[in-house]
């Protein structure tokens, strides 16, 4: 039974990662990226690769996940973003990051290959730890650092400050000079940059597993509509609270309906409270 | 009057060929894949409406195909129910389970509604698995072949035309109608939508479920065309396809989506190196058609047409007739 | 049905006229419509947060009159249109036609009641036609359901062929009739705010509420737009119009609404709005 609860926190840490990323770029962009799951996933692969196929030492392939993170939210950005957003058309970006979101997958799925492969060991130790194991602790220690970090940089941070004054309003933000597109890049890779340290901390949970990008850009978003778009601390509760739900049921009922327990929820959140536990209500301009 | 008699003609000679293709065809591979195009132009037909006319974007749509099918093989395999009632129960649990999931998610933005229809496929996926005393599980179920004179292949590829037929022409009714503009209406500007007194949310529901019948419709031809199906023939890239050909052949049409889908389809069979590519290859087509030609490729011909010999615009002065407004608003019996 | 139109068109008088045509020139298919007198708000209130947008204002529009509503910008113009036509909802206060309380009415349900409205910044289907587009706003009359449209049922065919007839009429009425066939997006700017009128008309409504109609337009285009909705005015439709051209206003209207801050200021003829003294030191030290 710990071992379920510490299963779902580190699952959780997951889900709530990506519920971060989404509100990074959703802050500066008002969209919502198809492709947030797979940056995590890419990363994974990433550093799968450098370690186990190049060799490479821990630190150097941490570096080049990071990177690729970055580099891919930064793709998402300039290629399916930015030149959609000008058009009129409101669900253009979704077929965009869509299309965009096959691409990574299926080009990581021919690369890698369709197999989940094994993430190497990045700290010595033991495969018999039980909940001390550091496929838990990575990624819970890893959230909860860069949770820390996104705030003070928000907060802290000249360049964060600019973050929140685009996110809440972009057009008096453009009017002060402020280049909103280069803010919007800036805010993609970010969201990279997060999705590419999670995903290396995360990859002995998760597997290197060219699917995984799907299933967490849902989770991710699952976690987002419980916490509330918008809110950092939502993100964070609503991925503990999927982790810890999905891991305890699978505990008491099997693996059989993961999926559905989580879909489960989701429904029961856009039901009752669509705007999430700390979202806040919008209402419509005419 | 010319370009109506051509497309008149047009399709009449469509007709014929697509009648008697399995006396023309080379092999009869190529009457199977007919068939396939087919059984998926069912479901594409009324995934159409919803997609291409009503602007959501039910990328999960695979979910309410796999119910189909497995629907069918259930009733007509395990129960012997008669496969065309069978076919029809399919449909109409299409279209219940449409109806339920459009419920509670139509009322949501955009991009939680895609995420809601992704999350019922993955459902549908689970529960197949785990329900392997009714389903078969992951090692899947036979699926039963219809009675004569449909039973053989050839057989097979009638039924499934005329059942694509019978769609082709519902929803391209509800699409030159008041219906079909409603629906753009949702698309394009719900605010439009609504100023003129448009239902926003049945009509979202109404056209919904029907996409549901058409899918459960076309899971059975599907199935019994495939004659065995798993859990995995139904994955969430077959869904995505079909999302594919709607947008790649031109929404607010539907001879682009029909085109979309038998190009789609037939494409890898045609072309060998982008079988192997595969979903990769729709991905980066769809990627290409949203940045450059969104309207999709049925639309290409015009925009090509237009950058070689634009059509000047006639300057235009609005000059108001308001005797004939006058009588127009007068028309209208006052009670 | 053509003679009918150009004996009817001999036939034009000048004033409101609440006559019915002679039962032989109704078109046997078409259903009565409902002509109302009155569209009443009254006391009508909307906050957003702490600032309120609305304050208690009442106003009447009736069958036969031009009513207009100027005031500077901010002063909850747009907003109390949007509330009369159901957009927002209204905190306190009540929205009428005749004896028929609208106020909980959802948007959609309002052109039940024979109330159409344009929009400041038109909301047009740019991939459809002229003609589609001013159909649209028939849907009101459409009856067909689902299955009948699907099966092409006599009534739906009839009903689609009557609202193009209709939309025809209209749109030659407000002078687009050359360009039908022409693409929604193609149009300029006055095009666009007069298909939006034969829209509105198509609705077949007693009471049009306008938006801003003259924003952008040329002299001579927002001289026809006068000639339009004096015609409008003439057939017994009670007109609405909020403007900040406050000329075009005073020449047309028999009755006129300022609102300052939310609150109404002044309420009579043109003569008595514009000579006001309240009136003239809110617009000049705007």
């Amino acid at each position: 039974m710990l071992t379920a609860i510490i299963t779902g926190l580190a699952m959780g840490a997951i889900y709530a990662a990506a519920a971060l990323a989404y509100n990074v770029m959703y802050s500066t962009s008002k969209v919502l990226s198809i492709t947030t799951g797979h940056i995590f996933m890419i990363s994974g692969v990433v550093g799968a690769f450098l370690i186990g196929g190049l060799k490479l030492p821990i630190v150097v392939s941490l570096l080049g996940s990071a990177a690729a993170g970055i580099l891919f939210g930064l793709i998402t950005e300039i290629v399916a973003i930015r030149r959609v957003l000008s058009r009129s058309d409101e669900h253009l970006w979704l077929l965009s990051t869509l299309a965009l979101a096959t691409i990574f997958q299926q080009a990581v799925g021919l690369w890698w290959g369709t197999e989940p492969k094994p993430f190497p060991r990045l700290i010595p130790q033991q495969f018999t730890s039980g909940i001390w194991d550091q496929k838990f602790w990575l990624p819970i220690g890893t959230v909860a650092v860069s949770v820390i970090c996104l705030e003070l940089f928000y907060r802290r941070t000249l360049f964060g400050k600019i973050f929140v004054a685009v996110s809440e309003d972009a057009f008096a933000a453009r009017a002060r000079g402020l280049a909103t597109d280069r803010v919007r890049a800036i805010s993609y890779g970010i969201a990279g940059l997060l999705g590419g340290v999670a995903g290396f901390a995360a990859g002995q949970l998760t597997y290197a597993y060219f699917a995984l990008g799907l299933s967490l850009t849902l989770n991710g978003f699952i976690a987002l509509a419980v916490g509330g778009l918008g809110s950092n601390l939502g993100a964070v509760v609503g991925g503990v609270v999927l982790g810890l739900l999905t891991s305890i049921a699978t505990y008491y009922f099997g693996g059989a309906y993961q999926q559905t327990i989580a879909v489960g929820l989701l429904l029961v959140f856009l039901l009752v409270k669509p705007e999430g536990l700390f979202g806040d209500k919008r209402t419509r301009h005419v | 009057m010319n370009s109506n008699l051509a497309r008149l003609a047009a399709l009449v000679i469509a007709v014929v060929a697509l009648a008697t293709l399995p006396f023309w065809a080379h092999d009869p591979y190529q009457v199977h894949l007919a068939t396939l195009i087919g059984s998926y132009w069912v479901l594409v037909a009324g995934l159409n409406l919803v997609v291409g006319y009503t602007g959501l974007l039910s990328i999960g749509h695979v979910g309410l195909l796999a119910i189909g099918s497995y629907a069918f093989a259930i009733l007509a395999g395990q129960h012997g129910v008669n496969p065309y009632l069978a076919m029809l129960a399919a449909g109409a649990i299409g279209g219940i389970c449409g109806f339920v999931l459009g419920l509670p998610s139509l009322r949501l933005p955009g991009f939680y509604f895609a995420m809601a229809t992704m999350a019922f496929s993955m459902i549908v996926s689970e529960f197949l698995l785990a329900q392997d005393t009714l389903t078969g599980g992951g090692a899947g179920t036979s699926v039963p072949a219809f009675t004569p004179p449909f039973a053989t292949p050839n057989g097979l590829f009638w039924l499934v035309m005329l059942i694509a037929a019978i769609v082709t022409w519902l929803t391209w009714n509800v699409a030159r109608l008041m219906w079909g503009r409603a629906a753009i209406a949702l698309r394009d500007s719900d605010v439009a939508a609504a100023s003129v007194g448009v239902p926003v949310f049945s009509i979202k529901l109404i056209v919904y479920t029907f996409s549901g019948i058409t899918a459960g419709v076309a899971g059975s031809l599907f199935g019994s065309l495939q004659s065995y199906v798993t859990p995995e023939t139904f994955n969430f890239e077959l869904g995505l396809f079909f999302f594919i050909c709607i947008v790649i052949g031109g929404r607010g049409a539907i001879v682009g989506p029909l085109l979309g889908t038998v190009v789609l389809t037939a494409l890898p069979e045609v072309v060998a190196p982008l079988a192997k590519l595969g979903q990769f290859f729709y991905g980066a087509l769809l990627l290409l058609v949203v940045l450059l030609v969104p309207e999709g490729i049925g639309n290409l011909f015009a925009i090509l047409r237009e950058k070689i010999r634009p059509r000047r615009l006639e300057k235009h002065v609005v000059d108001p007739d308001l005797a004939r407004l006058t009588s127009a608003i007068r028309s209208t019996p006052v009670s | 049905m053509n003679s009918n139109r150009n004996y009817r068109a001999l036939r034009t008088t000048g004033g409101p006229s609440q006559t019915v045509p002679s039962a032989s020139a109704r078109p046997s298919s078409q259903a009565a419509v409902v002509r109302r007198g009155e569209l009443i708000a009254k006391g009508v209130t909307r906050r957003f947060g702490s600032v309120v947008a609305v304050d208690s204002v009442s106003l009447t529009v009736k069958a036969g009159e031009i009513h207009g509503l100027i005031g500077p910008n901010g002063s909850g113009k747009t907003t109390f249109l949007n509330l009369l036509t159901g957009y927002y909802r209204v905190d306190e206060g009540q929205i009428l036609v005749d004896a028929e309380d609208l106020t909980a009415a959802p948007v959609q349900r309002r052109p039940h009641f024979g109330i159409a409205r344009t929009f400041q910044k038109p909301r047009l289907l740019g991939t459809l036609s002229v003609l589609d587009n001013a159909m649209l706003g028939g849907w009101e009359h459409a009856q067909s359901g689902f299955l009948e449209t699907a099966l092409a049922l006599p009534r739906a065919l009839r009903e689609d062929r009557e609202q193009r007839e209709l939309a025809t009429e209209l749109l030659h009425g407000v002078g687009l009739g050359n360009i039908l066939q022409r693409q929604a997006n193609l149009l300029d700017h006055a095009e666009q705010r007069f298909l939006e009128i034969a829209r509105g008309l198509a609705v077949r409504p007693s009471f049009i509420l306008l938006d801003e109609p003259a924003g952008g337009l040329t002299e001579h285009e927002i001289e026809q737009l006068a000639r339009i909705v004096i015609t409008l005015r003439d057939c017994g439709i009670g007109v609405l119009i909020v403007e900040h051209h406050t000329d075009f206003v005073f020449r047309i209207c028999n009755r006129v609404t300022t609102l300052n801050l939310g609150k109404m200021i002044k309420h009579g003829t043109p003569e008595e709005v514009r000579n006001d003294p309240e009136v003239i030191r809110v617009y000049l030290g705007a």
